[in-house]
């Protein structure tokens, strides 16, 4: 989708967020993350880098972990987006949710959605996974109050109850 | 002191960890109100320049746009001494233009490429050395050494002690500039109501500072200003600084229309408060038998345009060497100089990771050169539980200082030594460590200990308040802000201990000028402390009032409490639940207490002893850490598992720190030339093993529940505790941090290690 008539920048799109039919106006220019926060108040996801380096900004689209600051609006025209928002009131995700509060897996807690957004794609798709797998499918991820052990050791344990 | 405790002691959950997890937690960038405009900020493209005109009609006239900011609408009023709100006068490149308030937030950054500034450009000047020199130019009226002075304080007589000295040592040490890094970056929300203003800001003190701040630039009385940050994505020292709530309110006043500004990640590295580059001259002298007998350290920091906190930062490199040993002959010369660097702050630890950096490598350099194994030469001369020899210089009955220079005051609790013996126990010192640089091979392993101590009971003034209403509703009220530390369950655990009710009865309202009593800074590691001795006793207040009513309700002399329940003593059976006592109060019981904890004649201070075990590659100079023990004297721990989380946090940050992150600037232009994720890295997933953490035993007899600081003095020994550790690996001593692969491979070069 492009948009090129200069006096006239605006895109229709038709977004499916959290499994609701979302249509909107909006520039090519504006990021998907901004679409979330600002437009449709999911302020689950996080700005924090803006140039897809921190992972606080991860969504699910097609199902898959991606960072919405990187990613414009109009490039996911049509595809599901999931949020954290979404995910929070599926039944899968209680174990996730009940392993991290009980480690702590989180102190200031701005990284923490993005990290459980990532955290539940990875144990849909490989709940057994070890230590080292988990550890390199964050590595995005930054937690700059360095949550780390606690944050692995409450997806390690979700994984166990899932698994 | 409590015997047996309930609470305090317990890893209960994090308080507010659930809703962080579900993402449901609302930081002021979260924040949206009916008709909100986006905030956008034109920065300087030069290092030092003075605006010569601005012409904002074509950004005021772009659609969407509803105020432009320049100095000519702002008052005059100077935010941290030496800060206008906004300046005509540009110090670095980065440095605030102007502000635009337009309805997206693409629409304000495109109206930035609007306005017009005409620059004059100034001669910069980038190093202290340079900035000091006659003739530099002045970067604020009095000149560029802040406050027209070098700090000085001493003990006993240095210059008398060196001549008498069997060795002097001397070294010096540097280490660089990093962004502070909290995920959320600075934002504030302004709102206003007539010529009432309420900001939703990132910030650590709303009662101390903002709320001052914007009373005092918007010239508004104070009653009239609210601000709350009831969730902060990371702290860390930083985030009241600057002039982010007064823009937000002049523009949000300018506009008739509430303003949103939000930092991006690159503002954040170049206009946040950053770490300041530091260089620290240290020269020990010592006996025969290798005790100091004089410690003489000068230290310069980069401050950058602006001071703001960077005063007590200087000072703070200094306490290491002042300290940590006993030493009849100590002093610290500081100075903070002005340059066109973007200005620094304050930062976990302020100056007291680089001072120790400079101490405790000295001193591993002083026990190789005596002979002496450094584990051993620290447990003979680090100072006592007595205190420094000398005699006590603040007067009596007066309060003895955070960070004293004094001898003569012993230590009201003191657990370093307990900390260098159960570290060195876990680590294996004792059968591990071999001789520096008796490592052979392309990559060689090393063991390394430092020691570090850091306020441990900051008395700062401290209010805490108790509501208990009918319902049974128990409301802690405390103006401090959790910066995501966890100090809503630690007070909230020191609360539950003190009424002897169940953590689930009480309630934390906090970081709301609206709702709680003036608040401290959350800074110095000082909430546990100071604001927990204030709930504390507000709490004991509130327990004894609640007995007495159970009580004289039971017709007894006195009850027992327990689970919520009043017993009666001494009649079988009558009993009276928490909430049927409220429900029969005439008026909610309410305790408000003010109070400025310490010591008149004990210094309380916390202690660190780590030990690092590294791995250094000699063709790459590449540190690999392949185990790291921090023991800490915290006195009581109030939440292990908390607890736990901080240490190990402080360490992997400051080991990211150690070893990489660096702001690096153009010496030319001013750019900074890295202020982004992808070039500034701090520590990953990945990259470090995990922490084994370990707390000495003894409470702190004048602390609430007897728990001491904990925030910062897990990062105070990390530099030096690598450092020490790769001399340990490779005879190679790092005088220069961060510790890169160039950096590392340099001092081998320099120092000749023998290569593989």
């Amino acid at each position: 989708m492009t948009n090129t008539v200069p006096d006239n920048p605006v895109t229709q799109l038709s977004l499916q967020v959290n499994g609701r039919e979302v249509a909107l106006e909006v520039e090519p220019r504006i990021t998907l993350l901004e679409v979330l926060r600002e437009r449709l108040d999911l302020t689950g996801a996080k700005p924090a880098c803006g140039q897809g380096e921190c992972g606080a900004c991860t969504v699910l689209l097609d199902g898959r972990p991606v960072n919405a600051c990187h990613l414009l609006a109009v490039q996911v025209d049509g595809r599901p987006v999931v949020t954290i928002e979404g995910l929070r009131e599926r039944p899968e995700f209680q174990a996730l949710k009940e392993a991290l509060v009980a480690l702590d897996g989180g102190q200031c807690g701005y990284c923490t959605p993005g990290f459980v957004v990532a955290a539940y794609a990875v144990l849909r798709d490989h709940p057994a996974a070890d230590e080292v797998a988990l550890r390199w499918a964050l590595v995005g991820h930054i937690c700059r109050c360095n949550a780390y052990e606690n944050i692995i050791a409450g997806i390690r344990e979700a994984g166990r109850r899932i698994g | 002191m409590t015997d047996s405790l309930d609470i305090v002691g317990q890893s209960v959950t994090r308080l507010e960890l659930e809703d962080k997890v579900l993402g449901v937690t609302r930081y002021t960038a979260d924040l949206k109100r009916p008709g909100m405009l986006y905030a956008k900020i034109l920065r300087s493209p030069h290092p030092h320049a003075r605006i010569v005109a601005i012409d904002t009609s074509a950004a005021e006239k772009a659609p969407g746009v509803h105020a432009v900011l320049t100095h000519h609408d702002v008052s005059s009023f100077a935010i941290e001494g030496d800060l206008l709100v906004l300046d005509a006068r540009l110090r670095f490149v980065g440095d605030e233009v102007a502000a635009v308030a337009a309805e997206s937030p693409a629409a304000a950054a495109d109206a930035l490429e609007l306005i017009r500034v005409e620059y004059e450009p100034l001669p910069p000047v980038f190093d202290c050395g340079a900035a000091l020199a006659p003739g530099a130019p002045e970067l604020h009226p009095g000149g560029n050494l802040v406050d027209g002075r070098r700090l000085v304080v001493e003990r006993g007589d240095t210059e008398g002690a060196f001549p008498t000295a069997f060795r002097v040592f001397e070294g010096v040490f540097h280490t660089a500039a990093h962004g502070p890094v909290g995920m959320e970056t600075r934002s504030a929300l302004a709102e206003w109501d007539d010529d009432r203003l309420t900001v939703h800001k990132t910030s650590r003190s709303l009662h101390a500072h903002d709320r001052k701040i914007l009373s005092n630039a918007l010239g508004i009385p104070l009653e009239h200003v609210r601000v709350i940050c009831t969730s902060m994505g990371g702290g860390f020292g930083n985030k009241d600084e600057g002039r982010l709530g007064p823009l937000a309110a002049f523009l949000a006043r300018k506009a008739g229309r509430p303003v949103r500004l939000e930092y991006s990640r690159m503002e954040e590295f170049i206009a946040g408060r950053n770490r300041q580059a530091m260089v620290s001259r240290l020269k020990i002298g010592v006996a025969e038998d290798g005790a100091p007998v004089a410690i003489e350290m000068r230290s310069e920091m980069n401050a950058g345009a602006h001071v703001a906190s960077g005063r007590n930062v200087t000072r703070r490199i200094g306490q290491g060497a002042l300290y940590l040993y006993a030493c009849p002959n100590a002093r610290f010369e500081g100075a903070s100089v002005y340059t066109n660097h973007p200005a620094g702050g304050s930062f976990r630890g302020l100056g007291a990771p680089a001072g120790h950096f400079a101490l405790e490598v000295l001193m591993d350099q002083v026990a190789a050169g005596m002979g002496l194994d450094p584990l051993e030469y620290r447990l003979r001369f680090h100072v006592g539980p007595e205190g420094q020899p000398g005699r006590r210089t603040t007067p009596p009955g007066e309060a003895i200082p955070d960070e004293p220079v004094e001898g003569g005051v012993p230590f009201s609790s003191h657990g370093l030594r307990e900390c260098l013996l159960s570290g060195a126990e876990r680590i294996g010192w004792r059968e591990r460590r071999q001789p520096n640089g008796s490592a052979t091979g392309p990559s060689r392993r090393g063991l390394g200990v430092a020691m570090g101590i850091y306020k441990g009971g900051v008395g700062r003034e401290a209010q805490a308040e108790i509501h208990v209403d009918r319902r049974g509703r128990v409301e802690v009220r405390v103006g401090v802000v959790d910066v995501g530390q966890g100090s809503s369950t630690i007070l909230a655990q020191i609360a539950a201990e003190a009424l002897q009710l169940p953590l689930d009865f009480i309630t934390m309202v906090m970081a709301d000028t609206a709702h709680t009593p003036p608040g401290h800074i959350t800074a110095g590691s000082s909430t546990t402390f100071s604001s927990g001795h204030a709930v504390k006793q507000a709490a004991d207040t509130v327990r004894n009032r609640l007995r007495e009513r159970a009580a004289a309700t039971l017709g007894v002399s006195d009850v027992s409490l327990s689970g919520g329940v009043f017993t009666a003593q001494g009649r079988e059976g009558a009993a009276l639940t928490f909430h049927q006592l409220c429900a029969a109060l005439p008026e909610p019981v309410i305790e408000q207490v003010t109070l400025t904890p310490g010591s008149t004649d004990r210094v309380i201070n916390s202690f660190s002893a780590h030990f690092a075990e590294v791995e250094v590659e000699m063709d790459t100079g590449r540190i690999r850490i392949l185990r790291y023990v921090a023991a800490q004297d915290a006195g009581r721990i109030v939440n292990p598992r908390l607890a736990e989380g901080q240490v190990t946090g402080a360490v992997l940050q400051f080991l990211g720190i150690a070893l990489r992150e660096e702001l690096l600037m153009d010496p030319t232009s001013g750019v900074t030339l890295n202020p982004s994720f992808l070039e500034h890295k701090n520590t990953a997933i990945v990259d470090f093993p995990p922490v084994e953490v370990l707390f000495a035993s003894q409470p702190e007899p004048l602390a609430p529940f007897g728990a001491k600081g904990l925030g910062e003095p897990p990062v105070v020994p990390v530099y030096a505790a690598v450092a020490n550790a790769v001399a340990n690996a490779t005879g190679v001593w790092l005088h220069e941090a961060p510790f890169t692969p160039k950096r590392v491979l340099q001092a081998i070069a320099q120092q000749g290690a023998d290569r593989p």
